[in-house]
């Protein structure tokens, strides 16, 4: 067999399992088998596990992995886009997974066969003979995630349901066989929380998407992506709130709740949804909006299971106006960030708001890692820039915002800056902007529409001038992506949120989510230092997220972030370490201080009223 | 032995360079920078100042920080310092006017200096030399002397941190009972006969920005058609030389105080080496440059025309274009040492330099002519280390 390419596997073993592979979020089209066979091991996502799988020899190549290897075309679709998000290059694994198992085959090695059990053959009467499998090279793509503190776990089933109904007889079949289960809407997994030695029910052929404009909602299957929600409501001309573009609805609203900027507006958890419906444990099905259903609006500050399997979502949907757009109050005081925010939820102006570090901002930004990190240090540094308010909405909107802010990037100076940005950071205009500096920060300076000629001049902001930051072979393909004016509009990326991935290209994001009351700005500097601290004493890369105010600026969801090479066993001993300091701590905080609540709690409460948890 | 703080800086090196052709023992306090050890930092200036190899000898480095307590020295380490130091030449400084970097300006002009004098009460430091500002004199439009001076306001947190550490080094050298030499330069440019320079803001500045804004224009026009500076209203004349129009705004009777580091180097020599000089000292120019000289002389010098210098009143209320804006911003946070009307007496400097015969070069076309060609060469400093 052709020999374990250690360069290959350590893009393999960087696969986050974000699941952008999985959904046409540049309009390059998907992973034609992916789509085909639905399993995650079909996608490159998968496809990346197994090459690490078989490099450390978890699994033998079967019958399964030739058919999963013969299907891949070497397209290259998912190079693109895996590299846009992640900064990864998947097709090289790609190709490196079907010469090993092709030079296997060549040398005369049998692939492995995996003979069908009784639970396995009871499975397949539910769902048919394609939809339920044994074989390891399946297997193993359901058993691991980038989450640090989960170890692997290989499950006995994967099982991949049609209906509702199919959904129920396999949840009664699990129970009458003593077989645990855990659900994954779309295959992929993050947290460490959706592994079984069980079955794992793989939602994704639960694809059913209708929009009842009427009603303004949707009723989305489990398998339905938030991208694809999102992009089937705007093509009525209407928004839902949305969680990661690759993160199922279902699986979201369930799991956390969907909170994103736009809970601003839309609010969050009980809000986003209309009815649901559910398969309990013993294989029920029933809807929330049934008298006898059970009470899943209540909450509970503690760590319980989900109410069930849920196999359809009515999601709400909000209408949309032709003079929405985005705009951004660059600060340099977290404090005074806060406080806009704050003031922008109190009169309900916008309809996404949040304040972002420069960690988040550089990132979006940056097409390359390199450029991402070099834009983090300009932006304080030369910019004055430390934090931003991104806000969406209308004309109105905007004209109040740039009222109470003053100074605003609008989104035309967004677009030349980020078509320029690899100009921006040379250190030419560095100094001049620099220099312009004396008691107002410089980016007032940059924001003077007066200046704008001379900033389209020193930018020249282009496709081809932000692709030129990329590696050469991919240029062309950047350039085709970012002539398109949604790769630059504020409200597309900010509805799609197809950047947010791009948070964990240098290294795993690990996010830590809290409810905070904001107009304690004592208790959120707090929680931010501490943070700050537990991550400083563990020798972890961390930096301050995002916050956006909720339900008229009376409370806010605040994200801290840690960062850590999952694959590292002393990064995964720190971030160990560092949880065990955060957890009693938190939990004390939150004991004490009225509107604070760890996000931990209300995991698998997703379909609570915020209010809930807001105001316990 | 002398301790010389700030001595990677601009004014800091030329003093050692100048301490240590003296064949004085001179210890530099320094940093590691974008991981450089502080003593290649120094060894790499030594070698830009032209520091003969057998004066190297004389060339100490002690790293540490002094916007820590203890300078970030292990306590044997700070011991050992305060044991051979004789005399300190404070020039360390942070020179940023940004109002949102007060805490680090603070740090170091306020706090630094405090640590330093701490260690000057711990050692048998004989004598303290403050390298400090003219503008400490803050907000004054009139007259400023040679004294200590408490300004109603600052223009920028530099001059209020600068007026500060004056205060608290008078107080608590004269409680230890060190003598005190405080140096008021004003604005410091390279060195007159070579134009040689370490520092490129200031007055370089608004040049830079100008042959920038050129630079880019003309790419504009000879690669892409030459729209964007068509709507500036930029041409290139058939003589090789480039329109743009920009009107600053200037006062008359105002002008820029500006001295060539050779001289602030031979003033502060020639006052540290006046055994009575306890005291204030203005290290000034007497005749100030007009702007609009200064446009003049960079105008010839790289072949642009269309830049005017105007009333303040002939320009209120006109539109201003990109290049007008981007001027107007600079002279916001420089105006008032560019449009400097004050006058800064020098009679206590002014009696020990006359006597040794020392006096301020003009900034005449061919000594700016000088300076700039060095900046352009260096690469306005990107370059400057280069063999």
């Amino acid at each position: 067999m052709a020999p374990i390419d250690d360069e290959v596997l350590k893009t393999a073993s960087q696969c986050r399992h974000y699941a952008m592979c999985k959904i046409d979020y540049l309009g390059t089209g998907l992973c034609p088998p992916g789509k085909r066979q639905h399993y995650v091991s079909y996608y490159p996502q998968g496809r990346m596990d197994l090459y690490a799988a078989l490099a450390a020899g978890l699994i033998p190549v079967t019958d399964e992995l030739v058919r999963i290897v013969e299907t891949c075309t070497l397209c290259g679709v998912c190079d693109l886009q895996c590299h846009f998000v992640t900064g990864l290059r998947p097709l090289r694994v790609m190709k490196a997974l079907k010469e090993r198992v092709e030079d296997y085959l060549k040398e005369g090695g049998i692939p492995v066969s995996v003979a069908a059990d009784e639970p396995l053959r009871r499975l397949r009467a539910i769902v048919g003979g394609e939809w339920a499998t044994n074989d390891p090279a399946v297997l193993v793509t359901y058993a691991n995630d980038p989450f640090p503190l989960a170890d692997m776990l290989m499950p006995r089933y994967v099982v991949l349901p049609g209906s509702r109904e199919e959904v129920a007889a396999v949840v009664r079949l699990a129970g009458e066989l003593g077989l645990p289960f855990a659900v994954r809407g779309n295959g992929g997994s993050v947290f460490g929380f959706v592994f079984s030695e069980g079955i794992v029910l793989d939602m994704q052929r639960m694809r059913n998407l209708s929009i009842d404009k009427d009603n303004w909602s949707a009723a989305v299957g489990p398998g339905v992506t938030s991208f694809e929600l999102q992009q089937e409501a705007s093509r009525h001309g209407l928004r839902a709130n949305t969680a990661e573009p690759a993160a199922t609805v279902c699986g979201n609203i369930v799991c956390t709740g969907t909170f994103s900027t736009w809970s601003h507006a839309y609010g969050t958890a009980a809000d986003g949804f209309i009815d649901m419906e559910f398969v309990d444990s013993s294989g029920r099905i029933f809807r929330l909006n049934d008298k006898r259903a059970p009470n899943v609006f209540a909450f509970d500050n503690a760590v319980i299971p989900a109410p069930g399997v849920c196999t359809e979502a009515k999601v709400k949907l909000h209408p949309t106006t032709a003079d929405e757009d985005g705009l951004l109050v660059p600060f340099w005081d977290f404090d005074e960030a806060v406080a806009l925010a704050r003031e922008l939820g109190r009169r309900r102006i916008g309809l996404a708001v949040a304040v972002l570090g420069v960690h988040y901002i550089a990132n979006f930004m940056s097409p390359s890692q390199d450029l991402a990190e070099r834009l983090k240090g300009v932006l304080p540094e030369s910019l004055g820039i430390r934090y931003v308010v991104v806000a969406i909405g209308d004309r109105l909107a905007r004209d109040a915002i740039q009222a109470l802010a003053g100074t605003v990037i609008d989104s035309g100076l967004w677009r030349t800056l980020t078509l320029g940005l690899p100009r921006l950071l040379d250190r030419e205009w560095q100094e001049l902007v620099r220099g312009f500096e004396g008691g107002r920060p410089p980016y007032e300076t940059l924001c003077r529409p007066e200046m704008r000629p001379l900033i389209e001049a020193a930018l020249d902001p282009s496709p081809e001038t932000l692709a030129g930051a990329v590696e050469q072979d991919l240029r062309g393909l950047y350039a085709g992506l970012y002539a398109q004016p949604r790769f630059t509009d504020m409200t597309w990326l900010n509805m799609f949120r197809i950047l947010s991935s791009r948070m964990s290209r240098r290294k795993h994001m690990f996010a830590f989510l809290v409810y905070v009351p904001l107009d304690r700005n004592d208790v959120i500097n707090h929680i931010n230092a501490e943070f700050a601290r537990i991550a400083e004493a563990q020798g972890l890369d961390h930096d301050f997220g995002f916050l956006t105010p909720m339900d008229l600026g009376k409370r806010a969801i605040l994200e801290y972030d840690y960062y850590i090479a999952h694959t590292a066993p002393a990064e995964r001993e720190k971030i160990r370490r560092a949880m065990a300091e955060i957890e009693p701590w938190l939990d004390g905080l939150a004991e004490r201080t009225k509107g604070v609540t760890f996000l931990k709690y209300v995991f698998s409460q997703g379909c609570s009223r915020m209010e809930n948890f807001l105001y316990r | 032995m002398i301790l010389l703080t700030g001595g990677t800086g601009f004014l800091g090196a030329h003093i050692a360079a100048h301490l240590i052709g003296q064949e004085e023992e001179v210890c530099l306090l320094a940093r590691s920078k974008q991981g450089l050890p502080a003593t290649d930092r120094v060894g790499r200036l030594m070698d830009w100042l032209g520091v003969a190899r057998n004066l190297r000898k004389y060339v100490h480095v002690v790293e540490g920080r002094i916007e820590e307590p203890g300078l970030g020295l292990e306590p044997d380490g700070s011991a050992a310092l305060a044991r051979r130091i004789r005399e300190i030449v404070h020039c360390a400084s942070n020179t940023s006017f940004a109002e949102r970097k007060r805490a680090e300006v603070e740090a170091v002009n306020v706090d630094g200096l405090d640590h330093i004098l701490d260690l000057a009460e711990r050692s048998g430091c004989r004598r303290l030399h403050l390298v400090s500002t003219a503008y400490v004199a803050g907000l004054t439009s009139d007259f400023c002397p040679e004294e200590l001076v408490r300004p109603s306001a600052f223009t920028n947190v530099y001059e209020e941190t600068k007026c500060r550490a004056e205060w608290l080094a008078v107080e608590r050298c004269g409680k230890a009972g060190i003598p005190l030499t405080i140096y008021r330069p004003s604005i410091v440019y390279g060195h007159s006969e070579t134009g040689r320079s370490l520092l490129f803001n200031a007055l370089y500045y608004p040049v830079r920005t100008a042959l920038f804004l050129k630079e880019l224009y003309e790419r504009d026009i000879h690669e892409r058609g030459g729209r964007k500076a068509a709507v500036m209203g930029i041409r290139l004349d058939g003589d090789g030389w480039t329109f743009m129009p920009i009107r600053i705004a200037v006062d008359e009777e105002s002008g820029l105080n500006a001295i060539p580091v050779d001289f602030f180097v031979r003033a502060f020599g020639a006052i540290r080496e006046n055994k009575r000089t306890d005291g204030i000292f203005h290290i000034v120019n007497s005749r100030l440059t007009k702007i609009e000289d200064i446009i003049g002389f960079a105008q010839e010098i790289f072949r642009i025309r269309g830049i005017s210098a105007g009333p303040a009143q002939e320009m209120e209320g006109k539109p201003r274009n990109a290049l007008e804006a981007a001027f107007e911003t600079y002279l916001e946070a420089y105006g008032p040492y560019m449009r400097d009307r004050r006058l800064f007496g020098s009679d206590r400097a002014g009696s020990i330099l006359d006597k040794k015969g020392i006096r301020c070069p003009d900034l005449t076309y061919d000594v700016f002519k000088k300076c700039l060609d060095y900046a352009v060469r260096s690469g306005w400093g990107a370059r400057l280390f280069e063999s």
